[in-house]
């Protein structure tokens, strides 16, 4: 197979951003997930919760809630605005402000025509929901303090609110209140503490679930405006309640991180004594869980410790398949690593900056698993902060190191470095007004050119220059697909263009006559990273559901290859790996040679050798070491893989063929997030 | 009876006593229906409602006074302060002259940049104005100083503040037993994500794992009751 000298990096110090709030769609099966930093996140929980696009975030937009109105997404933040995004070009499309001050919650009526929002002021403000935008209708009766959460009952007629001590139920045509419940404080020393109502559910049968700071979860009618039951779940607070579309089940979120299930079931046989009962406790967290989705199928939960967790519920999957096992996202699933192979250099990006690295060296040679020492120590030469609010939305180097490009959804900014005795970059100045939003960025291997992803899925192509940027061509595709693009790669020989966008679609433009030659067939899910091999010209494409495919760009069919696979079949433990691929590169010496990495593992694929049988072991490195050499050739298979090296943000072979390893171990983050809460656990 | 009796002629005889040097007004502790009102003349009557009218009138006239006085030397204070803030008389004499002339210059381009301009009277009169206006408020000062604008902070950022101070206080402020991250690190969490990370994907063994643990910790509870049934 080969020995390379490995650069193991763990000097990018990524730290991502806690979640902060969810919203789930049931209607497409996407989940919006809204992060600290004013970062949006969707999901696509058909094609195995494949991370399809990000909104880069926003100083000063602190989300506190989200919403879908249909295909519409809606946040509300502490900044007071409510926005609206525009999800084909992934940027905000307009804001509105309320002028009630920070807005703490937000929620659509059943019929998605109204708005509510719960400001600072106290007031609750009702909003009509426009073909292009939402306007402002009316405000409700105002109420002294703050309106921390509140819920539509399914007819729409009612809204209750969650304030401090008390919940109010408002009648939605007339504005009044017209009950007020009032929650006790907590007992014992924290009486003097106000108690906040943070979650509020109304379900059709008048019931109203509560949970607040004071760790209880209480069940109430609405209607006589009494207690029906309380449940003191945690010492701490209940942040978070999710109800279930059949309003048979109630997920609650408390501090500790642990999620609770409660479900309206009759303790005896007979169906009629039903009551809230609570069923089961979830300890998937570390830190606290302030968001909550609760699907048909699965409880999906997030918080503090940044960590997605789909927890599908036994009773409603199969049992011991793949669909019912536990899901833990913790990183990104496209790849914040640019790598410069000619230079050696390594680009890291930040939401607010960029680091260019240069790695190391070391000398001398050793056995497989020694550890080499290191000559020169690996350097930080250029530490990039952004401009203006917008977090960096994608980052681009190319492969000499001469030219750093970034964007932001407002503007896109190109830098000149030259290595000289001294690093120094210059602001390319005078960059085309094409280069408006552009989603991801890619230089062109011969570092000549920049390829731009525009809206609707069009590319443009600008050439760098000492002197000048210089715009040469949009290239646009014929599907008339409005999705933006993820992935864009360019061929080594400068002839080809490959871009994926979220429809699934994946187009080739042939760049020496500059229009679009193929459109590779439409596969079901999601590409997530795609390539172009440098010698034969084939694109190789890896998808959500690790499915892998190759095909011929001069001949525009897939190769023998990829249709032996395709017959074969992949192994089940491929199959089943829960990250995504992020990034796939080749190996000059050895053109065989498919190089791929997801987080857990990395993965050389030889493209001469048999693929395993369905019965074989896939990860038989292990083992075929210790079998003599006469007797490997028998055993070996094309999957070679390594789990020496864990968690991976980045794989990628240097042109003096050393691997560089980009590594973000787990540990490290989780040693840098805010604290949890004191719990006793034994022995500690 | 006989107390009562002697108070009252008591009582009776002081008021005699009063009575007898005034005549014409009777303060009358004791006044029974049976007696007829006394008399008073008109000119009595007359002089005393004057002498309380003219009493009145003087005391309204002193308190104006005193109040005058007051206000008099609080202006004087007043004043006295802002003799002390100002800068001395030959500094504002020179701030003067440099201004003057400065005002001469530009006031001499706001005419020569007005004439190409096509208006009314009117408009050029009132825009000499303002321009004169601003001028006026710039201050060529000698020495050196910078002006600078400092950052606004809005309304809505400071109300967004308070917000997150709100959050920040209830989740992390006092009475909320938070740890430190170290103590995430523990032995506990720890084999919480190698369990992770092994059983990714494979529900079955997650399950079996699971199962294990649980069965684990009830031998080793049961076993803990044990011992302390024993001692």
């Amino acid at each position: 197979m080969g020995e390379f000298k490995v650069h193991r990096v763990r000097f990018f110090d990524y730290i991502p951003s806690a979640i902060r709030t969810m919203a789930f769609n049931s209607q497409t099966e996407r989940l919006a997930v809204a992060r600290a930093d004013g970062a949006v996140e969707i999901f696509n929980f058909n094609d195995n919760f494949f991370q399809e696009k990000v909104i880069p975030g926003q100083d000063g937009r602190a989300i506190e809630a989200l919403c879908w109105v249909g295909h519409r997404l809606f946040s509300a933040g502490l900044n007071g605005e409510i926005t609206e995004y525009d999800l084909e070009n992934l940027r905000p499309q307009y804001t509105v402000d309320a002028y009630g001050g920070p807005i703490w919650t937000i929620s659509s009526n059943s019929q998605g025509t109204q708005l509510a929002v719960g400001c600072e002021d106290g007031t609750v403000k009702i909003f009509a929901i426009l073909e292009e935008r939402i306007q402002f209708q009316r405000n409700l009766n105002r109420h002294k303090g703050r309106i921390i959460s509140l819920c539509w009952h399914p007819s729409s007629a009612q809204i209750a609110a969650g304030m401090t001590d008390m919940i109010t139920i408002f009648d939605a045509e007339t504005g009044h209140a017209t009950r007020r419940l009032l929650v006790d404080r907590a007992t014992g020393a924290s009486k003097n503490k106000e108690v906040v109502v943070w979650s509020v559910g109304y379900l059709s049968d008048h019931t109203i679930i509560s949970g607040d700071s004071a760790g209880k979860v209480q069940i109430w009618n609405g209607l006589t405006g009494t207690l029906v039951r309380t449940y003191l779940v945690t010492k701490w607070d209940v942040l978070v309640l999710s109800v279930s579309k059949d309003e048979s089940s109630v997920i609650a979120g408390t501090s500790e991180g642990t999620v609770i299930q409660f479900q309206f079931i009759s303790s005896t046989v007979d169906q009629h004594d039903k009551e809230w009962v609570r069923t089961r406790t979830f300890r998937n967290h570390s830190h606290d869980v302030s968001a909550l989705a609760h699907t048909d199928t699965a409880v999906v939960s997030g918080g503090m410790d940044t960590q997605l967790v789909v927890r599908p519920l036994l009773d409603k999957v199969e049992k011991n398949t793949q669909e019912s096992a536990l899901r833990k996202i913790a990183f990104p699933h496209r790849s914040l690593v640019g790598c410069a192979k000619k230079a050696g250099l390594l680009l890291f990006q930040f939401p607010d900056r960029l680091e260019l690295w240069k790695l190391g060296e070391s000398e001398g040679h050793g056995k497989p698993g020694d550890r080499l020492p290191v000559k020169r120590k690996p350097e930080k030469l250029i530490e990039l902060k952004r401009k203006g609010e917008d977090h960096i939305c994608c980052s681009a180097l190319s492969a000499c190191g001469g030219w750093l490009a970034y964007s932001t959804v407002s503007n896109v900014r190109l830098y000149r470095i030259q290595y000289s005795n001294t690093i120094s970059i210059n602001k390319v100045s005078k960059l085309p007004k094409e280069l408006r939003s552009v989603h991801q960025l890619c230089f062109s291997s011969d570092s000549s050119k920049l390829f731009a992803s525009s809206c609707q899925s069009s590319v443009i192509v600008v050439a760098v220059s000492q002197q000048e940027c210089r715009y040469l061509h949009t290239l646009k595709h014929k599907t008339g697909s409005r999705q933006p693009v993820h992935l864009l790669c360019a061929s080594d020989d400068g002839k080809w263009l490959a871009t994926a966008n979220t429809d699934c679609e994946i187009h080739i433009y042939n760049l020496h006559k500059m229009k679009l030659h193929c459109m590779v067939p439409v596969y079901n899910s999601c590409p997530t990273t795609i390539a172009i091999h440098p010698v034969t010209n084939n694109l190789i494409s890896v998808h959500a559901d690790q499915q892998i495919f190759e095909f011929s760009l001069v001949q525009k069919e897939y190769t023998q290859w990829s249709r032996r696979l395709q017959t074969q079949g992949l192994l089940s433990l491929w199959l089943e790996r829960d990250t995504p691929i992020t990034h796939i590169t080749f190996n000059p010496k050895n053109l065989d040679h498919i190089i791929l990495h997801d987080t857990y593992m990395f993965c050389i694929i030889d493209q001469s050798l048999p693929f395993p049988e369905l019965n074989a072991v896939l990860w038989n490195q292990m083992t075929l070491k210790s079998l003599p050499v006469s007797q490997r050739i028998g055993q070996s298979h094309a999957f070679k893989i390594c789990k020496s090296f864990q968690h991976l943000m980045c794989v990628s072979l240097l042109e003096d063929l050393s691997l560089v390893v980009v590594e973000r171990p787990l540990l490290d983050i989780m040693s840098q997030l805010p604290a949890p809460v004191r719990q006793k656990k034994f022995a500690t | 009876m006989a107390k009562k009796q002697r108070g009252k002629a008591s009582s009776s005889s002081k008021t005699a006593d009063i009575e007898k040097p005034t005549k014409s007004f009777t303060l009358s502790l004791e006044s029974s229906d049976d007696e007829a009102p006394e008399e008073v003349t008109f000119e009595d009557s007359k002089a005393e409602a004057l002498r309380s009218m003219k009493q009145a009138l003087d005391t309204a006239r002193r308190e104006k006074q005193l109040l005058k006085e007051k206000r008099r030397k609080r202006q004087e204070l007043f004043q006295e302060q802002k003799k002390r803030k100002l800068l001395s008389a030959d500094v504002l004499e020179e701030i003067d002259s440099a201004f003057s002339k400065k005002q001469k210059q530009s006031e001499d381009e706001g005419e020569q940049e007005e004439k190409p301009e096509k208006e009314g009277g009117d408009g050029k009169k009132k825009k000499k104005k303002k321009r004169s206006g601003k001028l006026a408020n710039a201050r060529n000062l000698k020495g050196k100083y910078t002006v600078t604008t400092v950052k606004e902070r809005t309304l809505a950022s400071f109300q967004q503040q308070v917000a997150e101070e709100f959050i920040q206080s209830r989740l992390y402020g006092p009475g909320t037993c938070r740890t430190t991250s170290e103590l995430v690190a523990s032995p506990y969490f720890i084999f919480c994500q190698v369990f992770y990370s092994m059983t990714r994907g494979d529900a079955f063994l997650q399950r079996f794992y699971h199962l294990v643990c649980c069965s684990l910790v009830l031998i080793l509870s049961e076993q803990s009751f044990c011992v302390a049934d024993v001692k």
